[in-house]
């Protein structure tokens, strides 16, 4: 046990380390800025007075180093000031946005998961079979195709020509509901959410599948399965019990996946015109809202961070050989 | 991405050696079926990106003019322009040929830029470990932490588009698992015996990680850099399609992100395939060399 407790902390320390590292890279950057936020912001007709006014406001007349702890406190501490544009907290917005991405990315991923498991555990079985070594190319090629071309295609096909499905967007104008539970739960948001997630499975399904089937594979050489062989059991009943113990790497892999694909979708986001946080970082970098820009790019880091560490701690309870490497 | 290898091979490389090597891979990759087609077609992407733009009928922004003087716009597929046109008369066969260029110039050299660094720092972490190897992992881990995408939109917002920043964004994407990668080669090769021999036989520290260790990583340096040309032609094109790419030349993903403003999705199927087929059978031309590549490197793929 010492050994666990010794490795979730080593990695609780490194997923600080690097959270502040990506923290500095994103403030230098930032403070890279061709001019700064103000001549966005302050209006040409500013008095130099009212220049030093707002910047003494805002805190940019202060030194460096105040400025890089000011900005580290808020950061960390979720407060992301006011947008330029929509002149809302940010926070808000940010939030917002998170849960229209993760309305996109949830259902994709459950459903990988699901449809992979069974693919693979199918795959594992029948191994070294003809059907199984075309659909494992099958899938190895898949996860190599652009996945926004694919979008670009699906939408052109199923919306554009035959109409089925609405042309992107992630609720109907006016479909708009109170809160955004409410909002989901309608059909209308189901119609839009088939497209973006069909075209994410396509290619988040291969990962589940390539993974179950190579550890099916190892779970089929165990002893249990010949018990259970001498107990009658049907070859189906038996691949039920090889694919139950074959099933917790998926554990990992799942919290790997997720952190992704909240900075991978940006393109399809973008396809599919849906408001999630993806596009949002596009758009405030197009109106030059360095508030929201830095806020997304933050959360976004966060997340697959925050999935990473956490496969890594589910790794080491699954599998309590890596905690004393 | 191979012939590129052959191509700077007998150009820069004296040894007739390393030629020979290349080529000797390059026909075993051949013996199978998915590495030939893949190497076939890949070949043909690298004659279409040096002759391209030579034989493309048009120029890359230039516009297309009707008998009467005026702009073709949104011409469908014809003998004149086989692929006809875009809403700027623009012929979008020519672009898809200019397309190529950028889109290997960009993978090739990135994927040779990140292999060198990702080799050098996974070759001295991994020889050298203590503080040395604590440093350039934690590196590699802050890497890992940044998502490239917003990370690379933030940039080339700072920065403005260019394509040397495009190249130099991919590359700093691409390094770090080809360092994890070789660091880890690296463990296990330097508790080989002849490794021993060689610092029994009073080597030094260099000459041992340089002309004993080094060598033996470079087939799988190969691998990362051939994955490394998939990542880098892939990479642009996103960040074309999202409009921050180079405006002065034409890409797969400019192609895309012109047509897709433009809603040629709606009206002009010939604007919008011809470059996503292009990036598709392009990526899966690699995935099939490499494919047959690590089975080359790793018999075993071919039980598991």
């Amino acid at each position: 046990m010492h050994g666990l407790r010794a490795y979730l902390l080593r990695r609780l320390i490194l997923l600080l380390f690097v959270v502040v590292s990506v923290l500095t890279i994103l403030f230098v950057l930032f403070k890279l800025l061709p001019g700064n936020p103000l001549s966005v912001f302050i209006d040409s007709n500013y008095s130099d007075e009212m220049v030093q006014r707002q910047k003494r406001l805002w805190g940019l007349d202060d030194p460096l180093w105040l400025q890089y702890v000011r900005y580290m406190w808020n950061m960390l501490t979720f407060d992301f000031g006011t947008s330029f544009f929509q002149m809302t907290p940010v926070s808000g917005i940010v939030i917002e946005k998170l849960l229209h991405t993760g309305a996109m990315i949830v259902p994709a991923v459950v459903l990988s998961v699901v449809l992979g498991a069974l693919l693979g555990s199918w795959l594992g079985w029948r191994r070294g079979s003809r059907q199984e070594g075309a659909v494992v190319v099958g899938l190895l090629a898949l996860r190599s195709v652009p996945s926004f071309f694919v979008g670009i295609l699906v939408l052109m096909v199923f919306s554009y020509q035959l109409g089925w499905f609405p042309p992107g967007g992630m609720v109907s104008i006016g479909g708009h509901q109170e809160s955004f539970w409410e909002t989901i739960l309608t059909l209308d948001f189901l119609g839009h959410l088939i497209l973006p997630c069909l075209v994410l499975m396509t290619r988040e399904i291969t990962s589940p599948a390539l993974l179950l089937r190579s550890t099916m594979l190892e779970v089929k050489g165990s002893d249990f399965l010949d018990i259970l062989r001498a107990k009658g059991l049907s070859e189906r009943r038996i691949r039920v019990h090889a694919t139950r113990n074959a099933l917790l790497p998926l554990v990992t892999d799942i919290a790997v996946m997720m952190g992704f694909l909240f900075q991978g979708q940006v393109l399809l986001e973008i396809i599919f015109a849906w408001p999630g946080v993806g596009r949002e970082l596009v758009s405030a970098l197009n109106d030059l809202d360095y508030p929201v820009a830095q806020a997304c790019f933050f959360v976004m880091a966060l997340i697959i961070l925050v999935f990473n560490f956490i496969a890594d701690v589910l790794y080491g309870f699954i599998d309590p050989r890596v905690a004393y490497d | 991405m191979a012939e590129a290898e052959i191509l700077t091979a007998s150009g820069a490389r004296k040894k007739s050696g390393a030629i020979a090597a290349i080529a000797r891979v390059l026909g075993v990759i051949g013996r199978y079926p998915t590495g030939a087609i893949g190497l076939t077609l890949i070949l043909l992407f690298a004659v279409i990106a040096v002759i391209g733009p030579a034989v493309a009928p048009f120029g890359p922004f230039e516009a297309t003019q009707n008998e009467l003087g005026r702009v073709a716009r949104l011409l469908p597929p014809s003998g004149s322009n086989l692929l006809g046109t875009t809403t700027q008369g623009i012929d979008v066969f020519s672009q898809l040929l200019w397309g190529t260029r950028v889109a290997l110039i960009v993978g090739v050299i990135s994927a040779i830029g990140s292999v060198i660094l990702g080799t050098l720092i996974g070759l001295v972490s991994g020889y050298f470990g203590g503080w040395v190897d604590e440093v350039l992992m934690r590196v590699t881990d802050v890497a890992f932490g940044i998502p490239f995408l917003p990370f690379a939109l933030v940039v080339i917002s700072i920065a403005g588009p260019s394509l040397p920043l495009v190249i130099l964004l991919v590359t700093l994407f691409l390094w770090r698992t080809t360092s994890r990668v070789i660091r880890a080669q690296v463990l296990t090769l330097k508790t080989r015996p002849f490794i021993w021999a060689a610092r029994a036989a009073g080597a030094s520290e260099f000459g041992i990680l340089f002309i004993h260790i080094a060598p033996n990583v470079l087939p799988l340096s190969f691998l990362y850099m051939a994955i490394g040309v998939q990542g880098g032609v892939m990479l642009e094109a996103a960040l074309s399609f999202l409009g921050f790419g180079d405006p002065n030349v034409i890409s797969w993903g400019g192609m895309l992100n012109h047509a897709f403003r433009a809603g040629a999705m709606r009206t002009a199927w010939w604007w919008v395939v011809p470059p996503g087929l292009a990036l598709s059978l392009f990526v899966i031309s690699v995935f099939m060399v490499t494919r047959a590549y690590e089975e080359l490197l790793n018999p075993r793929l071919r039980e598991m």
